[in-house]
């Protein structure tokens, strides 16, 4: 197995299986309110999370994907392919919504409950169902946890405009994507929800900046090499960075270290918006991506290790592993919501949901025939 | 492999009992009587439950009321609040209508009062206001008569007012003048005759009783997550019950 995932007309990069993987394990995990087991995710540690991961490495892999195809077909191939892509990941989002919208509906019969229909009553389900229907269809409607799919559907399908773009202009692309981020920020632009008055929770005009910084990394690649020029005080100020949201952190559990944070301090960070992104997410991500980029060369050995390889194969099929996830997430939040809620409970279900994403991504590979080879 | 082993049962014991310490930290949601004062006698929402066994209420406001930052919409306090009522006041029909948009301010709200609570044909309206007000730097002044404006729109549709002010939360705590725009909101509440559901203090209890943030408030520093929602949900509902039937 090991000597196949070398294959291919380029070497995969298995770093970016392994950490894809490890951030829908966090994606799944985090999902899970109140979950005991999100102790072992990064939001606990830090401003970013999974998230940020999950959107940087689908931009990098995105430019791997197709910036090589475009390269040999053309463009208009490439953008065709992106295009089909985006098709997938649509169907994806819609077909989650049915089984959502269908386990809640098959709990409430069966167990004779009328609160789960409330709830999609609440959504906005309820008032209209046509109405919400055709929401669904344009992305205007989407019902908890079904927020990061249609963000990726609509970066994505900037990026097979911006393909050429970015790969002729990596740096040029990075700077108008932070122009767009921060109009978006300033005058407070987002994509309008349903019901009306509501926005979307992850506002891609903010969010398309961690994709493209993914992106421009993917293309600049061994020209990134210039930052080794400044790599002791980038490592110190990544270091101290990282240390300072660790603190920030942990004062949100500690009430005495809270005290001590001085309150011109929480004047300057607060509030710290996962809607629009806050910079100082953006930071945290890049300061984290920045020390694994130097600790973690793609030749370690440790990112071959067999018990690593279920986060890897994960990763490897992120698409159907995220909605495997999403599903399971809303499975756990039904059973610990409506059964029992403890943290054996808790645990249970997480690593349950952990080996049932698994063994889908064997599944997924023994299908494939080997280590897949994955559009982003 | 056996190194492989030892790890995730490290990880696992690890997550358990820090989680387990975590837990056990849980605190109860919970209000000392005087901070569920509402300084008001609420008649029109008393007759509309004695005499029409039915209570209309509008929960006007921003991102705290549209439910942004609990992971389910069932969560939200408007929603638990007609949860709580239906169950306190058996027999009475009970309509909360959700007229929460995230990010607006008093001077948005009282834009849209008329609209808003006209329709619904409210006999009371809960109005959760003063944190954008106070983020965004409202003057004082112009805060204070963009309330009075409101309840006065509100009143001449026949509504009874609470006003319900600020969270107890980083974000609002780290403001220099937060305390400020709850003052104020309570010399409205007085001025004008209407009740104050007062979240900041009630919140800010929790905290003194050592109740982390982490419990009540989302990663953002800002909002209310599942916790905080329901609680402030019970505890107005608890309010509003104990005014109307002392």
């Amino acid at each position: 197995m090991q000597g196949m995932s070398a294959a291919g007309p380029s070497t995969r990069d298995i770093r970016l299986d392994l950490f894809r993987g490890l951030a829908l394990w966090f994606i799944f995990i985090d999902h899970i309110p109140t979950n005991v087991v999100s102790w072992l995710t990064v939001r606990y540690y830090g401003f970013s999370d999974a998230t940020e991961i999950f959107v940087f490495i689908s931009g990098y892999t995105a430019v791997i994907a197709y910036s090589r195809m475009m390269a040999r077909q053309g463009w208009p191939m490439a953008a065709a392919r992106i295009g089909r892509r985006v098709w997938q990941l649509y169907v994806a989002h819609i077909m989650l919504f049915a089984f959502f919208v269908a386990q809640i509906a098959w709990v409430s019969i069966a167990r004779d409950t009328p609160a789960l229909i409330e709830e999609m009553e609440l959504m906005g389900l309820g008032e209209n169902p046509y109405r919400a229907l055709l929401e669904t269809v344009l992305l205007k409607f989407r019902p908890v946890n079904l927020d990061v799919l249609p963000l990726y559907i609509v970066v994505l399908a900037s990026f097979a405009f911006m393909l050429p773009v970015v790969v002729r202009w990596p740096r040029g692309t990075v700077a108008a994507s932070f122009v767009l981020y921060a109009a978006a920020l300033h005058f407070d632009l987002n994509l309008p929800g349903y019901p009306d008055g509501k926005v979307w929770f992850f506002n891609p005009l903010a969010w398309q900046f961690v994709f493209y910084l993914g992106a421009a990394a993917a293309v600049l690649g061994p020209r990134l090499a210039v930052l080794d020029r400044f790599k002791t005080p980038l490592t110190a100020a990544a270091v101290a960075y990282l240390g300072f949201s660790a603190v920030i952190a942990t004062s949100w559990r500690y009430n005495a270290l809270a005290e001590l944070i001085p309150s011109w301090i929480g004047r300057v960070i607060y509030p710290i918006d996962k809607t629009n992104i806050d910079v100082l997410r953006v930071a945290h991500f890049l300061a984290i991506a920045y020390l694994v980029r130097l600790a973690v060369p793609a030749s370690a050995r440790f990112l071959r290790w067999r018990i690593l390889e279920p986060i890897r194969r994960c990763g490897e099929h992120s698409l159907q592993i995220f909605c495997l996830g999403t599903f399971l997430a809303l499975s756990a939040q039904i059973i610990l919501a409506d059964y029992e809620d403890s943290i054996m409970a808790q645990v249970i279900v997480s690593l349950s949901g952990i080996a049932t994403m698994s063994i889908a991504a064997y599944g997924a590979s023994w299908y494939k025939g080997g280590p897949g080879r994955e559009e982003a | 492999m056996r190194c492989a082993t030892l790890l995730s049962a490290t990880a696992v014991a690890l997550t358990v009992s820090w989680g387990g310490a975590a837990m056990a930290e849980q605190r109860e949601c919970r209000a000392a009587p005087e901070l569920l004062d509402l300084g008001h006698t609420l008649d029109v929402a008393r007759a509309a439950v004695t005499e029409r066994k039915e209570l209309r209420v509008v929960a006007m406001g921003s991102s705290s009321t549209q439910g942004y930052g609990a992971s389910n919409p069932r969560f939200a306090y408007p929603v638990v609040l007609k949860d709580r009522l239906e169950k306190l006041l058996p027999g009475v029909a009970v309509h909360v209508f959700n007229k929460g948009i995230g990010g607006q301010d008093a001077e948005e709200e009282t834009a849209r009062m008329k609209e808003d609570v006209g329709p619904e044909k409210a006999q009371l309206v809960i109005w959760q206001v003063g944190t954008n007000s106070a983020i965004r730097r409202t003057p004082l002044d112009k805060f204070r008569d963009r309330l009075r404006a409101g309840i006065d729109i509100g009143r001449k549709l026949g509504a009874e007012f609470i006003l319900m002010n600020l969270q107890y939360v980083p974000a609002v705590v780290a403001l220099p003048d937060e305390e400020e725009y709850a003052r104020v909101m309570a010399e409205v509440a007085r001025e004008k005759g209407t009740g104050l559901f007062q979240r900041f203090e009630i919140m800010r209890a929790w905290y003194n009783d050592g109740m982390p943030y982490a419990q009540f408030v989302t990663s953002d520093g800002l909002h209310l997550n599942d916790f905080g929602q329901k609680c402030i949900g019970r505890l107005l509902s608890e309010a509003i019950v104990k005014t109307i039937r002392p």
